[in-house]
């Protein structure tokens, strides 16, 4: 015998799947980075099976979009014809190393005609080429695509475009320094290369330390690079020391930024060459306590921004209490 | 065969809901198979229940449903069939013995299996006569409290069977509850083939998932790769997952000077995207009631480091042949083992083919296979009611000794039907 109540209960929530008639679900993308630099949408049209879905005929103009988010404007949207793929006759999109496109985030659609475009949600990512840090001397610009699920759940792709480019390592912090190291992609180091910490306050004046040149093996990374740098690119490891006490006293955001030399300019640090998107709660460092010569107690710490720029904070210690 | 499980809640992302999912997946290739979840938190499961499984809910707990029962002045009542020994008792009630009671004294299916158990207790004393009852034990009898036992000892005779997920917490059931005529077996849980192409062993990543709880001991873990760290600079350590000692472990990572090398990733999802990144999987805990992680990573091609702890581990991976096991808590050990599947590219890969060969047996086709097998045997055994009529007369008279040998006196409270 069913008793009312539960009646009532499993009327009202009704099967999740039932498996004829079911609405289609949102069509998904498996985005593989592949070792040549380009980008693959694998499309699937419907979830259930894991498996890749028919293409829908007569569709030649299905596409996967890529807008940037908050710009218009040409160069804030690309379409990637979808073709069947000659392995497994899905269908497939593709990036390629060589394709421009502007800093910042860009959503993914699936565009098919006479539809307005939808939202593609990830499926099975594939960054594993992403993880060393390899880079593509393909072209006269850094490029780097990181596919990343959104906190609404859908597919979405950060991009840098950088040249020269200052991509910072290891961090080491003791109680009166940070020694920094990191690698310049696309300038040259001269001896008069610098680290400069650029204060948000402008009031402040700039705090400028040598560079030296330095290799050193970085974690999970390729020893020797997947491609030798080429003219375009070439590398140079760097390192620098930076004293918390020329950056104090004061509470203050300090921007890293590494000058090859006198006459060019700054190139911003930041943490680019891998497969994590947002680097802010992953690569996390301690906090050190350092008076300034009044004895004002200061806290200091290394950080990245949102954008994966490298910063350093420096705090009043009662100001960090009360947070 | 019509099968269904009883969940507490089928919306969730822990491993019970994941195993159920893919136990009910494969099992409806052949059968017809719904999973009832006693609560429903969201709208929509976290993970998929997979093709041609049902998914239904008997207590509707979202705000905004216009069915949300929450507000039930029933639902204030405490449970009555749902034992108190349970850990989840405060978040039933009696609209919940209602509601569970109801749905398996109507029930149509012919096995009905339960996932925790306080619900294996309403399975047990409240599904109508004829279905095969099955309580399933996804943690082990060893971390239930002596109230805990001594219930299950006195319920259970009116199971068909007990599954557990090791053989050894099968043989726990065997030699500790006594319960006559129950058929016990140890059945894991089963892991789906990942999507991705398996790791190449080639990245410089240890990797770690599963909740940041105490017992999965990831201070050890981290502690370890100090050592590694000291002779590999080059390697760095992934630890994917979420959980209340988060705080604690980033102090120690930072404390150690390890924040070049070691990561807290939060959580991922597939976290098999986040495996095939790595070349080795650590597993540090001092208890895995079966050790799910230690199968995915296994699936997706990487050896497993991991401690020797009750109850998964040792019956997961062949010491030496598909990755290696250390003494639970044994920071040396552990590090040992880390480095010497990182100085050795060519054991790493090769152990990492084993272990992709070996946890196929983890297959959700293989699992329901096995789990076919023994509902089948149970749906055709004669006179179920009669031989529980007596396993219970049996089974309480055991327990009456039980309470004495466990060391309880008033174990019943909450439990009464």
């Amino acid at each position: 015998m069913i008793h009312p109540s539960l009646d009532t209960a499993a009327a009202s929530t009704p099967d999740v799947s039932s498996p004829p008639g079911r609405k289609l679900q949102r069509p998904r993308a498996d985005c593989t980075a592949h070792s040549d630099g380009s980008l693959t949408f694998d499309v699937r049209l419907s979830d259930e099976t894991g498996k890749k879905a028919a293409a829908p005929e007569a569709d030649e103009h299905a596409a996967v979009l890529l807008r940037l988010r908050h710009h218009h404007g040409p160069d804030a949207s690309l379409s990637l014809p979808l073709a069947r793929a000659a392995t497994d006759g899905g269908l497939r999109a593709t990036l390629p190393a060589t394709t421009w496109l502007r800093e910042g985030r860009w959503d993914v659609y699936l565009a098919r005609t006479g539809e307005p475009p939808q939202r593609l949600l990830p499926g099975i990512p594939d960054l594993r080429s992403l993880v060393g840090g390899a880079l593509f001397d393909a072209h006269a610009w850094l490029g780097v695509r990181i596919p990343y699920t959104t906190k609404y759940g859908n597919l979405t792709i950060r991009t840098w475009v950088r040249r020269p480019h200052a991509e910072a390592g290891t961090l080491r912090i003791d109680d009166a320094t940070i020694a920094l190291h990191g690698t310049l992609y696309g300038a040259q180091l001269s001896p008069t290369a610098c680290l400069e910490a650029h204060p948000r306050d402008p009031a402040a004046p700039t705090v400028r330390v040598p560079v030296r040149p330095d290799q050193e093996e970085h974690p999970g990374r390729e020893t020797a690079p997947q491609h030798t740098p080429g003219p375009q690119h070439p590398q140079r490891g760097f390192a620098a020391v930076l004293p918390f006490n020329s950056l104090l006293p004061g509470r203050q955001v300090w921007d890293l930024w590494l000058r090859p030399s006198d006459s060019e300019d700054p190139v911003r640090l930041a943490r680019i060459l891998d497969d994590i998107p947002d680097k802010k709660h992953v690569f996390s460092y301690p906090s050190r306590h350092v008076a300034s010569p009044d004895g004002t107690a200061h806290a200091v710490r290394p950080y990245y921004t949102v954008n994966n720029n490298l910063a350093v904070r420096v705090r009043y210690e009662a100001s960090v209490k009360e947070e | 065969m019509h099968i269904s499980f009883l969940i507490f809640s089928a919306y969730g992302m822990g491993g019970t809901v994941r195993t159920t999912f893919n136990l009910a997946q494969a099992l409806a290739e052949q059968h017809e198979v719904e999973v009832v979840s006693v609560f429903r938190y969201r709208d929509k499961p976290f993970f998929e229940p997979g093709n041609g499984v049902r998914v239904r809910s008997l207590v509707d707990m979202r705000r905004r449903s216009p069915t949300y029962d929450g507000a039930d002045p029933e639902h204030a009542q405490p449970a009555r069939v749902f034992p108190s020994a349970d850990g989840q008792y405060a978040r039933h009630s009696a609209l919940t013995d209602r509601r569970i009671g109801a749905y398996l004294a109507g029930t149509e299916a012919d096995v009905v299996l339960g996932t925790r158990p306080g619900l294996n207790v309403h399975v047990a004393r409240q599904t109508r006569r004829g279905p095969v009852r099955v309580g399933q034990e996804h943690l082990t009898l060893a971390t239930h409290s002596a109230r805990m036992k001594l219930l299950l000892s006195r319920v259970y005779p009116r199971l068909d069977a007990v599954t557990t997920v090791t053989e050894a917490d099968a043989r726990d059931y065997r030699k500790t509850l006594r319960l006559p005529g129950v058929r016990i077996e140890g059945l894991p849980n089963s892991v789906p083939k990942p999507q991705v192409t398996p790791s190449d062993g080639s990245g410089k990543w240890v990797v770690a998932a599963g909740r940041l709880a105490p017992a999965k001991r990831y201070d050890v873990l981290i502690r370890a790769f100090a050592d590694v760290v000291r002779e590999r600079p080059d390697w760095g350590l992934r630890i994917y997952g979420h959980g209340r000692e988060r705080g604690k472990l980033r102090n120690l990572i930072d404390e150690l000077g390890l924040y070049n090398h070691v990561f807290l990733m939060g959580s991922a999802h597939p976290i098999e995207a986040e495996w095939v990144k790595g070349s080795i999987c650590a597993v540090t805990s001092s208890l895995e009631s079966f050790g799910m992680t230690i199968v995915e990573a296994m699936r997706c091609g990487l050896p497993v480091v991991a401690t020797d702890c009750p109850h998964g581990p040792g019956e997961i991976i062949r010491n030496g042949q598909d990755g290696l096991l250390a003494p639970t808590g044994d920071v040396s050990a552990i590090s040992g083992a880390l480095l010497r599947l990182i100085n050795d590219d060519q054991l790493r890969v090769e152990m990492g083919r084993a272990a992709l060969t070996a946890s196929a047996r983890f297959d959700p086709a293989d699992v329901a296979a096995r789990y076919e097998d023994l509902l089948t045997s149970l749906a055709g055994r004669p006179a179920g009611a009669l031989r529980r009529a007596r396993g219970t007369l049996l089974g309480g008279a055991y327990a009456a000794r039980e309470t004495v040998r466990l060391g309880v006196g008033h174990a019943l409270e909450g439990a009464r039907a």
